[in-house]
């Protein structure tokens, strides 16, 4: 039983999981005693395939524990034979190994801002991934890039004076749909990236932009625009720079960077235009 | 005895099953009203949309392993590589799952994903591109977790296949019935 979890699970967010479920012992102890009370409500919904066995798993503590082992040493082993190697059976909250699907709902809810707020720092801080680019981002989720494409969906549209639904919409199509077609441009020039990735990493990038189109908003001055707009826009190409450029062969960088530059100079020319 | 039981069986996670429910009700409801009544695109979006992500990270993370014992998530392991993870609880606790929530889950997931379509048609037929945008992210997130759980389903029928199979043939499971009986 104890190599599925091992080989199935890997990076960083399995150390994540192991270290918040080591924190709350006690939450798993609480939780595993509230599974006791809702086993006898769940009884009556499948008499025909698991009475007999179930009551005697809750009449007899002891004996549940035992019964357990057997149970799951004969689950693992067809699993092992079989080869699957993509699905991590968890016991539950009952056995021996606690796992994501019997932790509590705040375990989960910490671990997805820690994410955030990790992944955030490697835009805003000094990448030390830059020498081994795939390393950033590994552990991607797409919160971060929907919150700056929305954020700043809306700067633009307060900012603009008319038409700000369509302002709104513009910016959003050319952000979403721009991030999934350069994800694609670099799948398509043979380049080894993963797609959600490279979402991630796209949307991320636009932090730097998000703060310029609010101090952008906030002054009227248009030298200052200038000024903010191409220093935001020199700190989202730098941050974007070391994954594009390694997912494709040297040969081919311009042809994979371009678009990105592009997409991020249409973003600051949307900044700098709508007053 | 049987009707008695049928009476008398509930939903196991009423809580669970009431947030499952919420958040795709107030998303679906906000648009169908807001369209109606208020003109202002930019709210409509922001509001509809945050609903629609706050109930797909509902569905995946809370409901999805309370009400089935589902859930699923993508990583990238050492090698750079993309890796898909199904994850769901052994045959036995499958078992005991209860019957209602699942069946609440599973319609709702469907239905939802309906009502969104039905929305686009709608969007297209009067030729609201921006609209369409908004039935497209919020339809979007609705099928990823149709896609995920389901996959997280198949392996989980195999687990109990496993587990039945495992039951009936173990010596073990004999003598823990007899002496179940004894006691």
């Amino acid at each position: 039983m104890s190599p599925h979890p091992l080989h199935s699970s890997s990076g960083v967010s399995d150390m994540d999981e192991m270290a918040a479920t080591h924190a709350h012992a006690h939450a798993h102890a609480h939780a595993a005693r509230a599974q006791v009370v809702v086993l006898p409500s769940a009884r009556p919904s499948s008499p025909p395939r698991a009475s007999i066995p179930v009551s005697s798993s809750a009449y007899a503590p002891p004996q549940t524990a035992a019964a357990k082992l057997p149970f799951s040493a004969a689950v693992s082993a067809p699993t092992s034979a079989s080869g699957s190697i993509t699905v991590a059976i968890a016991s539950s909250g009952l056995g021996p190994e606690p796992s994501t699907l019997t932790e509590p709902v705040w375990d989960t809810v910490k671990r997805d801002l820690a994410r955030i707020v990790s992944n955030l720092k490697l835009v805003v801080f000094p990448n030390p991934f830059r020498e081994d680019p795939g390393k950033a981002l590994r552990d991607w989720d797409l919160w971060g890039p929907f919150f700056f494409i929305v954020l700043l969906g809306l700067i633009l549209s307060w900012s603009a004076t008319a038409k700000k639904s369509q302002v709104f919409a513009v910016a959003f199509a050319v952000l979403a749909a721009g991030a999934i077609v350069l994800t694609l441009n670099v799948l398509l020039l043979g380049g080894n990236i993963i797609f959600f990735q490279s979402l991630s990493l796209l949307g991320y990038c636009l932090f730097p932009l998000d703060v310029g189109a609010l101090i952008c908003m906030l002054k009227d001055s248009v030298i200052l625009k200038m000024v903010v707009v191409t220093v935001t826009l020199a700190w989202s190409s730098w941050a974007a720079y070391p994954l594009m450029s390694a997912a494709v062969n040297p040969k081919r960088k311009a042809l994979a960077l371009y678009p990105v530059f592009l997409m991020y100079i249409s973003v600051a020319c949307l900044i700098i235009a709508i007053d | 005895m049987s009707t008695q039981q049928e009476v008398t069986e509930n939903y196991a996670n009423p809580k669970t099953c009431f947030f499952h429910v919420l958040f795709k009700a107030s998303a679906l409801a906000f648009y169908i009203l807001s369209t109606l009544f208020v003109n202002n695109f930019v709210i409509i979006f922001v509001i509809t949309v945050l609903l629609a992500a706050l109930d797909f990270w509902v569905v995946k993370n809370v409901s999805g392993r309370i009400l089935v014992g589902l859930r699923w998530w993508n990583e990238i392991n050492d090698e750079g590589e993309s890796v898909w993870k199904f994850e769901c609880l052994d045959g036995e606790s499958l078992a005991r799952m209860n019957k209602k929530d699942s069946w609440l889950f599973w319609w709702t997931l469907y239905l939802a994903a309906a009502a969104w379509i039905i929305l686009g048609i709608f969007s297209l037929i009067r030729l609201q591109a921006d609209y369409l945008l908004v039935v497209g992210v919020c339809l979007s997130l609705s099928i990823a977790n149709i896609i995920g759980f389901t996959k997280c389903n198949k392996d989980a029928k195999k687990n109990i296949q496993d587990w039945t199979r495992s039951a009936l043939l173990s010596g073990s499971v004999r003598s823990h019935l007899q002496s179940a009986f004894g006691v």
